[in-house]
């Protein structure tokens, strides 16, 4: 696995490089020092692995993942002591080291990016749509989450970010809505209308509407209704 | 009307509280006068032989409803003028001299409704004097009664609340304290330091061990000087260099430090970790989140009465917190505890682009100390910056 450290404390990034050495699966490719300069090295590398330390001067590790094009490398979050960040990480089940690195707990980390079933394919056959399994990072105030596709039952358009529905949050996205339907798979995401994008595993059921149209009913309870031509295309999409 | 500020002492609302009251008192006087009206009826009833039964209840019933009447109107004027907030002294005379103008009002009222306007036959068998004398002295007594029972009920109200409030301060120091000590120990700064020292060992172990020390020394400061009300400032400064010289060791060169303490100003008393947290925030808000660093640059000198401490650092006031930063806010607490208006703590922004830190801490204000626990021996193994 080719990985990425990214911390602004020089001496930091050796401790991590010194513990990833006894680790021969895990090939250390570059480091980084701020998110500017981590975001050209994702983008020059294409790494499998970020280890990523939350504060830093200028964007913070959460602002960096915010940034980041999707399908996102696997990340191991580290940290010092920050009470809210390890707040979060417990509470969305996300990984994180605490420093000094425990090299146990380093082992442990890196075991469960070995299971299958993670967004870290081979960098040169990364499909430009985006798979259910691929994973996005969203913020929101203290809670953050790495969501994957197919858990997000509604993407909502709000100006230059998008709202999406999963669980029982909606989270914005600082991305546009036309931007994430370029990515998104189309026989599995269906553009309903303006201001909607569908995930169509997560369709309940369908109910005829004004003007031809139709409204679908969403597990969770959501509600879209869809314009006579739209309704003809799902309706084409559905048949498939 | 009456609800003082400890009443928030019970942690419920003072209007749920006042109406709660409006009501118990409501119900105590009906009850009460009712009580009062019952006996009445009964003693007439049992112990003399009066054969206008009808107008004999009506005579009571007036003279209760008129007691009734000038109870309330007398509670009125004891909040009006305060007088629940009297010690007994002073409250036993305005008792008597209240009960009797209150006896006097009720006679004069009850005797003239029922026998002047209503016009009913004087009972001939006593003299008048007689029964008003009787009527007047009964009624003192009984409305003096009323008072003591309305006095008796404040004093215990009041007696709880004290207690209630004394209570609650002893919980609050409680909590200052432990917050206190929670806010000398930065963990955040600790595990960041401990992680760059394991880091240091390989690569350069003279300085690894160096760091040791220093984070040895920080952390014993930090525990030991909490419960002191103020130390040498020599042995603040050492530990803010020790605390430096770590910092250096994360940030490298992102950190420059430049330290101009003048020669007396070593010997002044000062509260522990009041430089070290401005030193503190000055790496928080000025060094950390640039990615170019910066200068700190630390002046210590006496001018008049005060020693004067500055700490400066790069970056505007709006993103340095303010004035509203925790670490700050605790130091200026801590200034205003030990030496009210004559210690100050100002941050401003001189020139643009550098925030300033100011304090000043009165000399002879430090001047009643221990001197066995002031003077500790400076710390035989503190650094300068590398």
């Amino acid at each position: 696995m080719k990985a990425l450290l990214i911390d602004d404390e020089r001496l930091a990034r050796n401790e991590l490089r010194r513990l990833l050495a006894a680790h021969p699966g895990i090939t250390v490719a570059g480091e980084a020092a701020d998110a500017d300069e981590a975001r050209a090295l994702v983008a020059a590398l294409r790494p499998d692995l970020l280890f990523l330390d939350v504060q830093m001067p200028g964007d913070d590790g959460f602002a960096l993942l915010e940034s980041l094009e999707p399908p996102l490398p696997r990340v191991v979050f580290t940290t010092a002591y920050d009470e809210f960040a390890v707040k979060a990480f417990a509470f969305n089940a996300l990984d994180y080291l605490l420093k000094p690195v425990d090299p146990a707990r380093l082992a442990a980390a890196l075991e469960k990016l070995a299971a299958p079933g993670g967004a870290g394919g081979a960098p040169a056959d990364r499909p430009a749509r985006l798979g259910p399994e691929d994973k996005v990072f969203v913020r929101e105030g203290e809670r953050c989450w790495f969501v994957e596709l197919k858990a997000i039952r509604l993407l909502e358009s709000e100006g230059n970010y998008t709202r999406l529905h999963f669980d029982d949050v909606q989270p914005q996205l600082f991305r546009s809505l036309n931007a994430m339907e370029e990515r998104l798979d189309p026989r599995a995401f269906f553009r309903a209308n303006r201001r909607q994008i569908i995930n169509l595993a997560w369709v309940d059921r369908i109910e005829p509407w004004f003007s031809g149209g139709l409204l679908v009913h969403l597990k969770g309870g959501a509600k879209v209704e869809l314009s006579r031509r739209q309704a003809q295309a799902f309706r084409d999409r559905m048949s498939l | 009307m009456d609800a003082p500020p400890s009443s928030l002492a019970f942690g419920v609302d003072p209007e749920l509280r006042r109406r709660a009251r409006e009501r118990l008192y409501v119900g105590c006087q009906v009850a009460g006068w009712l009580f009062f009206l019952l006996l009445q009826l009964l003693f007439v009833q049992l112990f003399t032989a009066s054969p206008n039964h009808g107008g004999t209840v009506a005579a009571s019933g007036q003279a209760v409803a008129i007691g009734l009447l000038l109870t309330h109107v007398a509670r009125r004027w004891i909040l009006r003028w305060g007088w629940k907030e009297l010690g007994w002294r002073a409250l036993v005379p305005r008792i008597l001299g209240m009960a009797l103008a209150l006896s006097a009002a009720w006679m004069v009222t009850t005797y003239g409704l029922y026998y002047g306007l209503l016009r009913n036959p004087w009972p001939q068998k006593y003299h008048p004097l007689a029964i008003l004398s009787l009527a007047l002295v009964n009624g003192t007594v009984l409305m003096a009664g009323w008072l003591c029972i309305y006095f008796f009920y404040h004093l215990f109200d009041r007696y709880n609340r004290l207690q209630i409030e004394q209570l609650r301060l002893l919980a609050a120091v409680k909590e200052a304290e432990l917050r206190a000590l929670k806010s000398q120990i930065n963990p955040h700064f600790i595990f960041n330091a401990l992680n760059s020292l394991r880091g240091l060992i390989d690569e350069n172990p003279a300085r690894a061990r160096q760091a040791v020390t220093q984070l040895a020394n920080l952390l014993r400061y930090s525990l030991q000087s909490g419960h002191l009300e103020t130390v040498p400032f020599e042995d603040e400064l050492n530990t803010v260099n020790d605390y430096l010289a770590l910092e250096q060791v994360r940030h490298e060169d992102r950190l420059r430090v430049r330290l101009d303490v003048a020669p007396e100003a070593l010997h002044c008393l000062v509260p522990p970790m009041l430089l070290q947290t401005l030193v503190e925030n000055a790496v928080k808000y000025g060094i950390a989140p640039r990615r170019e660093g910066g200068e700190i640059a630390v002046r210590a000198w006496c001018a008049r009465d005060l020693l004067r401490l500055e700490v400066t650092n790069p970056g505007t006031l709006a993103a340095n917190g303010g004035s509203t930063g925790v670490g700050l806010r605790n130091a200026g607490e801590r200034l205003r505890l030990l030496f009210g208006d004559h210690a100050t703590l100002q941050l401003r922004e001189d020139p643009p682009g550098r925030i300033v830190a100011a304090v000043g801490v009165p000399l002879e204000a430090a001047a009643p100390e221990r001197p066995a626990e002031a003077r500790r021996p400076a710390p035989a193994m503190a650094s300068r910056p590398v």
